[in-house]
This record gives C-alpha cells, sequence and structure tokens, in this order.
C-alpha cells in the first residue's frame, strides 16, 4: 500500500508505533550574498520508532539538508523538530550536542572517520562521550567492529582501509552508543556495487533488531529495501510511501 | 644586489613565459593573504635579525669612527717622548722631514698632565669638580695651520695666556661653566686659578685625547703652566706627557691610510722612533673590529632564531603542500611536469623570499636602533661611548641578499622535495607508504659515517673545535640509515640521538684543549646539535611519552585524545615546531641562566677580587694621593701601593707582536694583606709564595686569566706558568724579560700583570708612582662611606675611591644589561616559534574542518573542540619548552662543573626561568586561542556539506 500527502497537509496520522521524530513546519533558507534559495518549505514529517525511512530525491532537492535540520546539525529559520521528546532546535548548543552524542548516530557517504584515530578509537568515540568509562567503551568498541567482520582491523587507522572495510567502520561507530536513531547520508555512495549491497544487508540487519534508521539516497534500488519513502522536491515532501 | 639579481632569474621566467604556472603562484597567494602575510612575517623576521645585527657592527663602528672626528681630527700619529728637551728636539727634526714630504703635512708639540679642575665656591670650596682632567698646552696658531684642513683642528682664537684657559665642551658641560667663570686646577700638589675664555669644540686637537670612551675632558692652558705647578709642588709624581703629534696628508680617514708609508718614512728618516703610535690607524682599525665583533655576536644570537625561521618556513611550504595534494595530484595527471609543479611552488616562494626580505631588510634597521637604544644605556659607565645610530647602505643589502638567500633556497629544496608526489596518491589523498631503507640511504649512511670518522681523525689529534665536536654526531647519525635494515629504526634513531646528546654536552670538559679559547660559533653548533638530537629523540618516543599522558589524563579525556592524537600523527610538522622551540627556549634559558651565575655571586667575586682590601683608591698620576697620609686617616688600617702603567707585551700567543696592556707594580703590604687571588700556582705551594717571589724576583711577573684578552666571553688563559714574555716601556722602548710565575684569578676592573714596583723604576724611571692605593678598613667602618670620605678629601689628587663591592657590582650590573639585551634579542626566535605553532594551527583548523564537523555530529561540544585544539598547541610548546630548557641547565651546570667561566657555583634563577616558562607558554596558548575559537565555532553540518 502507498499514499502520498500534500506537502502542506496540517496533520500527519500518526504510525502505528510512537513517534520518536516530530518535526511540523521546517523551514530552512540559504543566503548568499543577495541571493537565497529556499532549501525546505514547512516540512511536516513524523518517524516513528523502529521505521526505515529513504528519504529520496533528486540532486539538489533538499534531501541532505533535511536530515540535517532534524538531526539538529543544521539550524531551522521556522519550525520545530521534536526527537525522542526534546524540541532539539529550542535546545542550547551544548545539550543540543549532549543530546546527539545520546541518541543518535551518523552514516556519511565519505565515510568521514578521524583519520589519526584507529579504527577501534573511531568507534569508541561516541561511547566515551556518553560517558562510558575507556575500558568498556573499549570492549564494547572491539564487540561492535567484530560483529562486522573487523575484528582483525581494529588498530587500522582509516587511510589503510578499504572504502567498505571504513563504511563498515562508519556504521560500528553509529550504532555502538546504541542510539534511538541512525541518520545515513548516501551511506553507499561511495561504495561499488557488491560493498554496497553489503552494507546495505547490514543495516536492514540492524533495523529488523529495532533500530530507527533514516536513510537519505537518490537510488531507487536501495530506497526500495526501507518500509517507508518519502520524496522530497524542491524542498517539499511529494510523496510518503509506506510498505507494510 | 647582483647575486639577488641572477638568482632570480629563473623565478622571473617561470612568472613571464608560463602562465599556467604563474597563475598558480599568484593565485595561490592571493587566495588566502591572510595566511600569505603570516608567511611573509614568519621569515622576514629572519632577515631583519641579519639585518639588525650588521646595523649594530655599524653603529659600533661609526661611534668609534666618531672619535676620529672629535678626538683626533687631523693627527694621524703621536709620539710621546720622555722630556721636554727630547720632544723639541724631535719637532725640529719632525718638522724638518715634513718640508721634504709630501706624506706628512704637519707637525705639532703638544704637552699633557691628568689633573683635577673644580669650579670653587664662595667659600673657595669646590661647587663641582672633574677630578681626572686633560691639562693641554699647545700653540693655538700653529694648531690651527696643522694638516691641510683648520676646520678639522677644533681650535680657535689664540693660545691662552697666563691665568686663562679655553675648556673643551665636555669638560665645560661636566663643570657647567660658561666664559668668564673661574676655575682652579690642581696638579703636581699645586693649584692655579684661570679664568674660562672661551668653551673648545670636541673636534680634532680641542678635542684630542687617548682616554678610553668618547669624553675629552680638555682644558688648554698657558704654555709652561704645567711645569710651573710642577715646580712648585713637592709630590713624587709622573712627569707631564711630551708629545709630537703628526698629521699625514689627506683629511681624517685618508690621512689614516697613509700611516703605514709615513711611519716608514719617518723610521727612515729619524731611525728607530720609540714612542711612536699609530693613534688614528688603531682607532679605525680597533673600530672596524670592535663592529665586526658585535655583528658576529649579534648575528650568532640571531641565527638560532634565523634558523626558527627557516623552520617555520618549510613547515608552512610542507603544510600549503598537503593541503593542495589532490589539487597538485589532478594537476599531475592532466599533464603538468613535476618540474612544473616545483615552479609553482618555487614561484610562490620566490614571492614570499622578496617581500619578506624587503620588509625585513627595513625591520632590521628598526630593530638595529632599537638594540643601539638599549646599548647606549649600557655603554654609559665611566668610560662612556657615544653611540651613534649608523646603518651602512651595505649591510642592508647585505642582510637582504643573506635573508632572501635563505628563504629561496628553502623554498626552492622544499618545493622539489613536496613535489615529488605520486598522482593516484596525491588524488586519491592517500597516505605515503612506509619508509623502507634503500639502497641509496645506505650509501649515504656510510658516507656520513665516513666524513665523521675523517672528522675525528684529523680534529681530536690537531684539538680542532669543529671537527672535534661534528665528528662523532655525524658518526652516530650516519649509522641509523646504515644500520636500519637490520635494527629497529626507532631504536637506532634513540641510540643516535642520546650518544649525540651526551657528546655534545661532556665533549667540552672532556677535551678541553680542543675547546680552549673557542669562538662564539661553536656554541652555536653546539645548541644546534643538542637541540636536533633532543627533538630527535623526542619524536621518535612520543607514542611513550602521549601514552604516559594519557594515563595522566585518565584516558577518558577525548580533548587529550584528540589533542595528542594529531601531534603524533604528523610527526613531521610537529618536529618542526618542536625544533623550533626547542632552538630558541634553550638560547633564552641558557642567557638567563648564564647571566645569573654571575650576578649572583657578588660576594664571592668581591671576596676574590678584593682579597685583603675593602676599597681602591685611583688619583691623578700628575698629584698622586699620598699613602702615608692615607694610612693615617681614620678608618683606615693598611694601605697597599700599587703603580699602574701603560705597556706592551709580547708573548708566545702575540705571533712577535707588542700588544698594549698595562703592568701594575705591587708592594709588599699587597701581598701581607691579601692579593687577588691565583688559580695556576705554577710552581709555587701556595699563593703567598708566587706574590713574594715577584716581590724579590724582577724577572717574575703574574698575569691574569684575561691578560691580552679583548672583547668579552669566558677567560682565554692563552699563558700558562713558567712561558717567557716580553715588557716593554712604550714611551723609552725599554724591554725586559720576564716569566709567569702563576695565573691570577681574572679581578673585572684590573685584569693587570703584577711585577714588584721597584722593578719597574729601570724600565719607566720617574714615571713609576702609586697611582691607586688599596685600602684595608678598620674594624666597624663601612667601606662606601669612608671612599665618600676620601673622595671630599682628595679631590685636588683627583682621587676615585670606591668599595670593592660597588666595582663589581658596577661590572655585573653592566654585565647583566648586556645579557638582557641579548635576551631581547633572542625572544625575536620566540615570536617567530609563536607565531609558527599559531600558523600551524589556523592551518590545522582549515585542514580538519570536515573532521571537527564529524565529531560535532557524535557529540563533540564546542567547548571540547576548543580544548582539543588548545592541548594540542599546548603539548607541543610544553614539550618544545621542556627540551630547551632541560638542554640549556644541563649545558650551563656543564659549564659551571667545566670552570669554563672560572670558579663559580651552579645556581639556578628559579624565579626568572618560571616566568621565562610561563610567558613563553601563555603566549603560545594565545597563539592558538583565535584558530581553536574559530574551530569550536564549525557548524557541522556547514563542514559535512562542504567536505561532501
Amino acid at each position: 500500500m502507498s499514499s502520498s500527502a500534500p506537502a502542506d497537509a496540517p496533520d500527519i496520522s500518526p504510525g502505528p508505533a510512537p513517534s520518536i521524530l516530530v518535526a511540523r513546519g521546517v523551514r530552512k533558507t540559504y543566503r548568499t550574498g543577495a541571493e537565497s534559495v529556499d532549501a525546505l518549505r514547512s516540512i511536516d514529517l513524523d518517524v516513528a520508532a523502529g521505521e526505515f525511512l529513504a528519504v529520496m530525491g533528486p540532486s539538489g532537492s533538499g534531501k541532505t539538508t533535511l536530515l540535517n535540520c532534524l538531526s539538529g546539525l543544521d539550524d531551522i529559520d521556522e519550525g520545530s523538530v521534536v526527537v525522542d521528546g526534546d524540541d532539539i532546535h529550542a535546545l542550547s548548543d551544548a545539550r543540543r550536542t549532549r543530546h546527539r552524542a545520546a541518541s543518535m548516530g551518523f552514516i556519511f557517504q565519505a565515510f568521514n572517520l578521524i583519520p589519526v584515530f584507529s579504527a577501534v578509537e573511531n568507534v569508541e568515540l561516541p561511547l566515551l562521550l556518553a560517558g562510558v568509562s575507556a575500558k568498556r567503551a573499549r570492549h564494547r568498541a572491539q564487540e561492535s567492529l567484530e560483529r562486522l567482520g573487523l575484528g582483525h582491523r581494529l588498530r587500522h587507522r582509516p587511510p589503510e582501509l578499504s572504502g567498505g572495510e571504513q563504511q563498515r567502520v562508519t556504521v560500528a561507530r553509529a550504532i555502538a552508543g546504541e542510539p534511538q536513531i541512525v541518520w545515513a547520508d548516501e551511506p553507499t555512495g561511495n561504495l561499488d556495487t557488491e560493498t554496497a549491497a553489503t552494507v546495505m544487508e547490514l543495516l536492514r540487519e540492524l533495523h529488523r533488531g529495532g533500530l530507527t534508521l533514516v536513510l537519505v539516497t537518490h537510488d531507487a534500488a536501495i530506497g526500495a529495501s526501507a518500509g517507508r519513502r518519502i520524496e522530497v522536491r524542491d524542498g517539499r515532501v511529494v510523496s510518503d510511501d509506506r510498505q507494510d | 644586489m647582483v647575486v639577488v639579481a641572477v638568482a632570480s632569474l629563473p623565478f622571473l621566467v617561470v612568472l613571464l613565459r608560463r602562465p599556467v604556472l604563474r597563475r598558480l603562484a599568484l593565485r595561490s597567494i592571493v587566495r588566502r593573504p591572510r595566511e600569505s602575510a603570516l608567511v611573509v612575517l614568519g621569515s622576514l623576521l629572519g632577515t631583519a635579525i641579519i639585518t639588525g645585527s650588521f646595523v649594530v657592527g655599524d653603529t659600533l663602528d661609526a661611534s668609534l669612527r666618531q672619535d676620529a672626528v672629535t678626538k683626533l681630527g687631523p693627527v694621524d700619529e703621536l709620539v710621546r717622548t720622555s722630556s721636554a728637551q727630547e720632544q723639541e728636539a724631535l719637532a725640529a727634526r719632525l718638522a724638518d722631514l715634513d718640508r721634504r714630504s709630501p706624506l706628512i703635512d704637519g707637525v705639532l708639540p703638544l704637552t699633557t698632565a691628568t689633573a683635577a679642575v673644580a669650579v670653587p665656591g664662595p667659600d673657595g670650596r669646590a661647587l663641582r669638580a672633574e677630578p681626572a682632567a686633560t691639562v693641554v698646552e699647545l700653540d693655538f696658531p700653529a694648531a690651527r695651520t696643522f694638516g691641510a684642513d683648520s676646520s678639522i683642528t677644533g681650535i680657535d682664537g689664540d693660545t691662552p695666556g697666563p691665568g686663562h684657559a679655553a675648556v673643551g665642551e665636555d669638560l665645560a658641560a661636566e663643570l657647567a661653566v660658561v666664559p668668564g667663570d673661574l676655575l682652579t686646577v690642581y696638579a703636581y700638589g699645586a693649584r692655579r686659578a684661570v679664568v674660562v675664555d672661551r668653551i673648545l669644540p670636541q673636534r680634532g686637537l680641542a678635542g684630542v685625547s687617548e682616554r678610553s670612551g668618547s669624553d675629552s675632558l680638555n682644558l688648554f692652558l698657558a704654555p709652561g703652566t704645567i711645569e710651573e705647578l710642577r715646580a712648585e709642588g713637592p709630590v713624587d709624581a709622573t712627569p707631564p706627557t711630551a708629545s709630537v703629534a703628526i698629521s699625514n696628508q689627506g683629511g681624517i680617514v685618508e690621512g689614516a691610510t697613509r700611516t703605514d708609508e709615513a711611519t716608514e718614512e719617518i723610521a727612515a728618516a729619524l731611525g728607530e722612533v720609540p714612542g711612536l703610535k699609530p693613534v688614528k690607524q688603531d682607532l679605525l682599525e680597533s673600530a672596524e673590529a670592535v663592529g665586526a665583533e658585535f655583528t658576529e655576536l649579534f648575528g650568532s644570537i640571531g641565527f638560532f632564531s634565523v634558523l626558527a625561521g627557516v623552520l617555520l618556513l618549510v613547515n608552512i611550504f610542507v603544510m600549503l603542500a598537503q593541503e593542495r595534494k589532490s589539487e597538485m595530484g589532478m594537476l599531475r595527471a592532466v599533464g603538468l611536469r613535476r618540474s612544473g609543479l616545483v615552479g609553482s611552488f618555487a614561484v610562490e616562494g620566490w614571492c614570499y623570499a622578496v617581500a619578506a626580505a624587503a620588509a625585513g631588510s627595513l625591520a632590521g634597521i628598526g630593530l638595529g636602533r632599537v638594540v643601539a637604544g638599549v646599548a647606549t644605556d649600557i655603554f654609559s659607565g665611566d668610560e662612556a661611548l657615544d653611540l651613534t645610530f649608523a646603518v651602512d647602505a651595505a649591510s642592508v643589502e647585505t642582510g637582504f641578499a643573506a635573508g632572501f638567500a635563505i628563504s629561496l633556497l628553502t623554498v626552492a629544496l622544499t618545493s622539489a622535495w613536496i613535489a615529488r608526489v605520486n598522482v593516484i596518491r596525491a588524488i586519491r589523498d592517500l597516505p605515503e607508504p612506509p619508509h623502507r631503507p634503500r639502497a641509496r640511504s645506505l650509501v649515504v649512511g656510510a658516507l656520513v659515517v665516513a666524513a665523521g670518522a675523517a672528522l675525528i681523525a684529523t680534529g681530536v689529534p690537531a684539538d680542532e673545535p669543529y671537527a672535534t665536536l661534528v665528528g662523532p654526531v655525524l658518526v652516530a647519525a650516519g649509522l641509523v640509515p646504515l644500520l636500519s635494515r637490520a635494527l629497529n629504526r626507532r631504536l637506532l634513531v634513540s641510540v643516535a640521538s642520546i650518544a649525540s646528546l651526551v657528546w655534545a654536552v661532556i665533549a667540552f670538559g672532556l677535551l678541553p684543549a680542543a675547546f680552549e679559547g673557542a669562538e662564539i660559533p661553536i656554541f652555536v653548533v653546539q645548541g644546534i646539535i643538542l637541540t636536533a638530537s633532543a627533538v630527535a629523540l623526542v619524536s621518535q618516543n612520543q607514542e611513550a611519552i602521549a601514552a604516559v599522558l594519557r594515563r595522566l589524563g585518565g584516558g577518558r579525556s577525548m580533548a587529550m585524545r584528540l589533542g595528542l592524537a594529531y601531534p603524533l600523527a604528523r610527526r613531521f610538522r610537529t618536529g618542526m615546531i618542536l625544533a623550533m622551540y626547542s632552538l630558541v627556549v634553550f638560547t633564552l634559558v641558557f642567557i638567563t641562566v648564564l647571566s645569573n651565575l654571575f650576578s649572583s655571586q657578588i660576594e664571592s667575586f668581591t671576596a676574590d677580587v678584593a682579597g685583603g682590601f675593602d676599597l681602591q683608591v685611583s688619583s691623578n698620576s700628575a698629584n698622586p694621593v699620598p699613602a702615608e697620609e692615607l694610612r693615617s686617616t681614620d678608618g683606615v688600617a693598611a694601605v697597599a701601593t700599587l703603580a699602574d702603567l701603560d705597556a706592551e707585551f709580547s708573548t708566545p700567543t702575540t705571533n712577535g707582536e707588542f700588544e698594549s696592556w698595562f703592568v701594575t707594580g705591587i708592594d709588599e703590604v699587597f701581598v701581607d694583606e691579601g692579593p687577588t687571588g691565583l688559580n695556576d700556582l705554577g710552581r709555587f705551594p701556595d699563593a703567598d709564595s708566587a706574590y713574594w717571589a715577584v716581590l724579590s724576583d724582577p724577572s717574575m711577573v703574574i698575569v691574569s686569566d684575561f691578560f691580552l684578552q679583548g672583547g668579552g666571553g669566558p677567560p682565554e688563559a692563552a699563558l700558562v706558568p713558567g712561558q717567557k714574555l716580553t715588557l716593554r716601556d712604550p714611551l723609552s722602548g725599554r724591554v725586559r724579560e720576564l716569566t709567569v710565575a702563576a695565573i691570577a684569578d681574572s679581578s673585572f676592573a684590573n685584569d693587570a700583570a703584577y711585577v714588584s714596583t721597584t722593578s719597574l723604576h729601570d724600565l719607566y724611571g720617574p714615571r713609576v708612582v702609586a697611582n691607586r692605593l688599596l685600602v684595608a678598613t678598620a674594624p666597624g667602618v663601612e667601606p662606601a662611606a669612608l671612599a665618600d670620605r676620601l673622595d671630599a678629601t682628595y679631590l685636588a689628587n683627583g682621587a676615585d675611591a670606591e668599595s670593592f663591592r660597588a666595582i663589581v657590582a658596577s661590572n655585573l650590573s653592566s654585565q647583566t644589561q648586556f645579557f638582557r639585551l641579548m635576551q631581547g634579542y633572542l625572544a625575536l626566535g620566540l615570536v617567530v616559534g609563536i607565531a609558527g605553532l599559531g600558523v600551524v594551527m589556523v592551518r590545522a583548523v582549515r585542514e580538519r574542518r570536515r573532521q571537527v564537523g564529524v565529531l560535532r555530529s557524535l557529540g563533540y561540544d564546542a567547548a571540547a573542540v576548543r580544548r582539543a585544539f588548545m592541548l594540542e598547541s599546548a603539548f607541543v610548546a610544553a614539550e618544545g619548552i621542556a627540551i630547551g630548557t632541560g638542554l640549556a641547565v644541563v649545558t650551563a651546570f656543564q659549564i659551571v662543573a667545566n670552570d669554563t667561566f672560572g670558579d663559580l657555583a651552579f645556581a639556578l634563577p628559579w624565579g626568572q626561568l618560571a616566568v621565562l616558562v610561563l610567558a613563553t607558554f601563555g603566549a603560545s596558548i594565545l597563539a592558538t586561542a583565535a584558530p581553536a575559537q574559530q574551530a569550536s565555532r564549525i557548524r557541522p553540518a556547514v563542514a559535512l556539506r562542504l567536505a561532501d
């Protein structure tokens, strides 16, 4: 079954599970000198806990901006975003950062690992930030990496790993702190088909384990693996399809 | 400048003929103007320091040369005779030569004597007085025609008549007198009242003086006045100096260039003329030597800062290359040859080098001016030297060329190195593969070891300091590539570094003969070896250091993890900053510790210098303080009579030449009460035996370890007991062979050659008078108070009484001021280091924007980002400061242990060191504050968007 809602619809029907994310009237405008571009135009969106949402759309449609604004990485000009009960844009930068550390994980297209840290050090970063003891953080990071098949690459630094390995380290880092929600921005964009399929299978497996996953992609095949797909065009959500 | 132009040609060709490379180079400069400005700033300090060193030398040179105008004018040679009759006869013979010779254009007899001159008050007491003025008698009309140009003689009007005087402007200023004022002249136990007729400028004959310093305290009296005073006075005093001045053809400077020809002609016509001194030539040569010495001193000190600037430049260029790595890879991929990459970088560097050299030359002039200003205070003692700020265009050109060459060479070599990129690795921003020893490095290692061994083999037996110091270090360094296939490289570098460090510290004590009398550059080489070894050692073992710090930080501090991770990962960059800091801090701390070693030991120095005496009373040789009268003065326990006389010495180290110094006649009281300490007793069991031997044997002499040593630095102790030397009276030319009995401690003001006073009479005749008295005070008498009393009582004798403590304190104060000046100069290097750290951190922030964005997305808050950057610079700065401080303290301790500067007790100026270390550390943190703040403000989404 699929449904579509107008972008300016005042109410969005609640999903079957309680919403972990509720966005209302989110607007974002980029200003460069005299020019301004409306990247997001009054977006309303609910994401249920445990949902796998794919944000799709052509290049420049506002997908990544939406992810950044919903996750609190970027500021918004209007509206509100409530994640796990907190209106994140009403929080101070420090509290928003703490909130992010406690409840979110990120996977980026360019991996974005810290090059001077080894794989295990990269993975234990969010754990340490969340206040886990150094010993326990190291143990859990090792476990995560071993689970993802990187037990033999613990001490290697990112430049010494292949693209697929780096992205698996990124996934391990994203889930190490057991976040409520993981944001993935084109996670397979820099990978070959085979490695991309491996990473997607990994993400699906994590989702099956109950993780809420918001994934930005322009690839219809990858989007098809999500339980719900929204399409963004010109800063608006133009379709919202759910798969039962 | 021709060299600069030639060196610039290839760069200009690239700029004009290769539009792509020109565009690449110039756009890189203008793209980030603030950073380009920082690069220029970092590089210009090197040029400024070099130019500044030359300007300081110019200033000293010009100031001393100015004496040729103010104190000699047309006088090129001066012949001192032993009597008025001899003076008259010599003047007549020289005048005859003058008429025949095209080389000589003036002969003038003049008579001088030292006298006290006072301004009498209404009650007859002196209102103001100058104890050591020079009374001059000469024929004014003859003086005006002396030489070719009357304007440079400074002489005006007629010869003063009886009861009248013409006063030189320095003495007039000292006594605050104007024409019409009354003066009282005291000499030979008599006095004469005179009226001031006029004030003469300090120029030429009007300023004629052989005393040290820039002042000429001259009082011109009617000819015959000195003899009248002498006839009236009953005292035993040095007769007046009867001289004949000779002027060579040509102006002030040109005349001096004919001195050698003129003296040869005089010798040919008159035979050997004892007492003839080429005064102007000596003065100009001395000016040049002093100027060069100061240029070398400040240049050597500044060399560390110049080196820090070079390291900064290398670091910046390597960072630039890293930042542009993928860009460089793309350029190579689309067809740009490696030489093109080198060209683009090198042209960019050439632009920086030109701008930095130009700005640095100007800054160097300013720097020289500041140093000259500070030095004016240092040179403002009793024998003040008036510093005239001077800049020689050649100095600025040399500074520009040297700074330019250093910058250009640095950027050219660095460009060639960084342009060796692998296209694929560069495009994909992949790390360079790990270093593997190659055959070439084995060859280089073997060559370095061979070079080191050759230096040891030739240098050690010949006591050559550079080869002795550098040889073992080269062997250690060469063994690293040679053995790195078989042994762990970290272990090898660590062992080689430790070996080099230890060698550089102990070499001076282990082989003292090789380093005896070593010049300043050897200490520069030692400093470079020490810091390079220490930096290599620390760089190789950073992981272990960081592990300790992490453990201390509890392991969970994210800021500490990140702050340590980058310096450890970027070893080259960290090593460069460490080297900059270590070099500069090493020299600064070393100078601070050294300065303190001297200044803190005023009491022990005073005890050494004073022996059994408390104060010293110098007086005019023409009217000395009567020793017997002084002995009966209240508060005086004992008085030793010393006779200081100008002398010339020829020793085994002077290559048969006679060098000017002075000789001191001593008496029994001097030995009885406790003379200056000895540091080499020779064949004598104790100091008293050595001094008694000198008193009883006219062929024995005790010399100081500073004997015949010009300039500063540690005592060279050129002579050893048992060596022979020849003493010559410069006036009569009479000589005596002497044997060194023992070596005395240096005594600041009077590093004399001690002989018995009675033995001097044969050589010097009636000129031997007790013009320096050493006084032992009675119990409870304050030496400083007694000195004031004696100054007042013996004003007419030109008494200058000073406690030994005051003499030592005054000398130490000048020394300390000089050390301060050097510290200020060295602090410029610190500016380079701190600016370098700031530049590196600014670039680090730009380089890591994406990583900061990731960290922020992971929950790293802004304050933690700021802290991480601050910790990073704090870590590097702290390591550099620790290395520099540690090395400096160890080196200073070693110097004390080896008695390089005599018998000093080691002590650290904790307060000064704390200020220095904390200020350096604080400034480093401040330099990082802005980039760290900038990093903390990076918005995660923006950083990630830019990156992706």
